[in-house]
C-alpha cells in the first residue's frame, strides 16, 4: 500500500475515533469560554425566605431540626456551623441553609450540577488527572496527526485553496496574539 | 451486538461522574495537625510553614472549585484554603463534609482597593450585592495555600 494510501486510512480512522472527544472538547470549551457570565457546571440557585424568628441554643441539634422542620426540609442534617453570634449555618445533601436567628431570614443556596455538562467539563478540564491526562495526551497528539495528514491529502486541484485557508487559520492566532499580546 | 454496543456508548455519554477522588492534588502526608484556632491567634509562628489543619467545609468556589472555606475549631472562626486553579478542584457537593488540608500559611497585606476588588470578585462568584462604601481600610489577610487535601463522603 502506498503512503498516500496509509496516510488517508490512518486520517480516516483516527478522524472516527476522534469525533466523540472532539465534540466533547468543543461543547465544554464554549461553555467554560464564557465562565465569566455563568457556572458551566452548576445551576447556583439563591432562595430566601423566612421562617420566624428561632429562639433556643443555636449550638443545640435540636434548635437545627427545629428550623428544617419549620421549612418542611426532607433532607437529613450532616454538619452545622456558627459564622457568628446571630447566625447559624446548616448543611443538608451538600446544600446550604444560612439562618438569622433574630429575624428568621434564610438564605438557602443550593448548586444543581449540570447534567452532561457537568461531566463534560470534569474531563475536559483534566479534573480526573491520573490516566486520563494520558489519555487526552494522545487525543492531542492525534488532532495532531489529523492536521498534518490532512495535508497531505490535498489533490492537485484543491492545493491553492488548501493552503489559502491553511494560511488563514495560522493567521488568525497571530493576529489576535498582535491585538492583545 | 450492535444493538448492544449503542446501550453501552448511550449509557457512558450520558452517566453522571460521581466519582470525585478523596484525595485532592498531592493528598495530606504530614501527621501532624495543628489547630486553625493556633493559626488564627500567632499567625508569625506558621505564615510560610507547611500545616495540616482539618474542619468543616463552610462554603466552596461555585465556578471554578478554587477555594473553600474551613470552619475552625472555636466558634465563628474559619479560615480560606486557596489552591491553583485546574490543580485542585473542589466540587460543590463537599460543603458540609469534614476535610484535611495540607498546605502552607500565607499572610496577605492588602490595601482598601484590593480589598474592594477581592470581596467585589467573590460577591460576583456567589452572585450577591457588594458595596464598595463597606470596605473602610486595608486588611491582612491569612490564608493557607492548599497543596493537597482529603474529603470524607465526596
Amino acid at each position: 500500500m502506498s503512503w498516500r494510501r496509509w496516510n488517508y486510512v490512518l486520517h480516516r480512522d483516527i478522524g472516527f475515533l476522534c469525533i466523540g472527544l472532539t465534540l466533547l472538547y468543543a461543547i465544554s470549551g464554549v461553555a467554560v469560554n464564557h465562565i465569566k457570565e455563568w457556572n458551566p457546571s452548576y445551576s447556583v440557585e439563591r432562595v430566601e425566605t423566612n421562617v420566624g424568628p428561632v429562639v433556643g441554643n443555636p449550638a443545640d441539634a435540636a434548635t437545627a431540626l427545629m428550623i428544617l422542620a419549620r421549612l418542611g426540609e426532607p433532607g437529613k442534617l450532616e454538619s452545622s456551623y456558627r459564622p457568628d453570634r446571630n447566625s447559624l449555618q446548616l448543611f443538608v445533601e451538600g446544600r446550604s441553609i444560612t439562618v438569622d436567628l433574630p429575624s428568621g431570614h434564610v438564605v438557602h443556596d443550593r448548586a444543581i450540577p449540570r447534567p452532561v455538562l457537568r461531566e463534560m467539563n470534569f474531563l475536559h478540564l483534566n479534573h480526573p488527572k491520573k490516566a486520563w491526562t494520558w489519555f487526552a495526551d494522545l487525543y492531542a497528539v492525534a488532532l495532531a496527526f489529523l492536521a498534518v495528514s490532512g495535508l497531505f491529502m490535498l489533490r492537485r486541484d484543491t492545493l491553492r485553496r488548501g493552503l489559502i485557508l491553511t494560511g488563514i487559520g495560522v493567521v488568525i492566532p497571530v493576529f489576535f496574539l498582535f491585538l492583545y499580546l | 451486538m450492535r444493538t448492544f454496543l449503542v446501550v453501552i456508548l448511550l449509557v457512558a455519554m450520558f452517566s453522571p461522574v460521581t466519582a470525585f477522588a478523596k484525595d485532592f492534588g498531592k493528598g495530606v502526608s504530614l501527621s501532624e495537625e495543628t489547630a486553625i484556632s493556633s493559626i488564627l491567634d500567632t499567625p508569625a509562628d506558621y505564615v510560610g510553614k507547611k500545616v495540616k489543619v482539618s474542619g468543616l467545609i463552610i462554603d466552596v468556589c461555585s465556578k471554578r472549585g478554587c477555594w473553600i472555606y474551613l470552619a475552625g475549631d472555636r466558634d465563628f472562626e474559619k479560615i480560606r484554603i486557596k489552591v491553583t486553579d485546574g490543580e485542585i478542584v473542589f466540587p460543590m457537593e463537599a460543603r458540609g463534609k469534614v476535610a484535611t488540608v495540607e498546605g502552607v500559611v500565607e499572610s496577605m497585606v492588602l490595601t482598601r482597593e484590593e480589598v474592594i476588588k477581592r470581596r467585589k470578585h467573590h460577591a460576583e462568584e456567589k452572585g450577591v450585592a457588594f458595596d464598595p462604601a463597606t470596605v473602610t481600610s486595608g486588611e491582612t489577610v491569612l490564608r493557607i495555600r492548599g497543596l493537597g487535601a482529603s474529603i470524607d463522603g465526596v
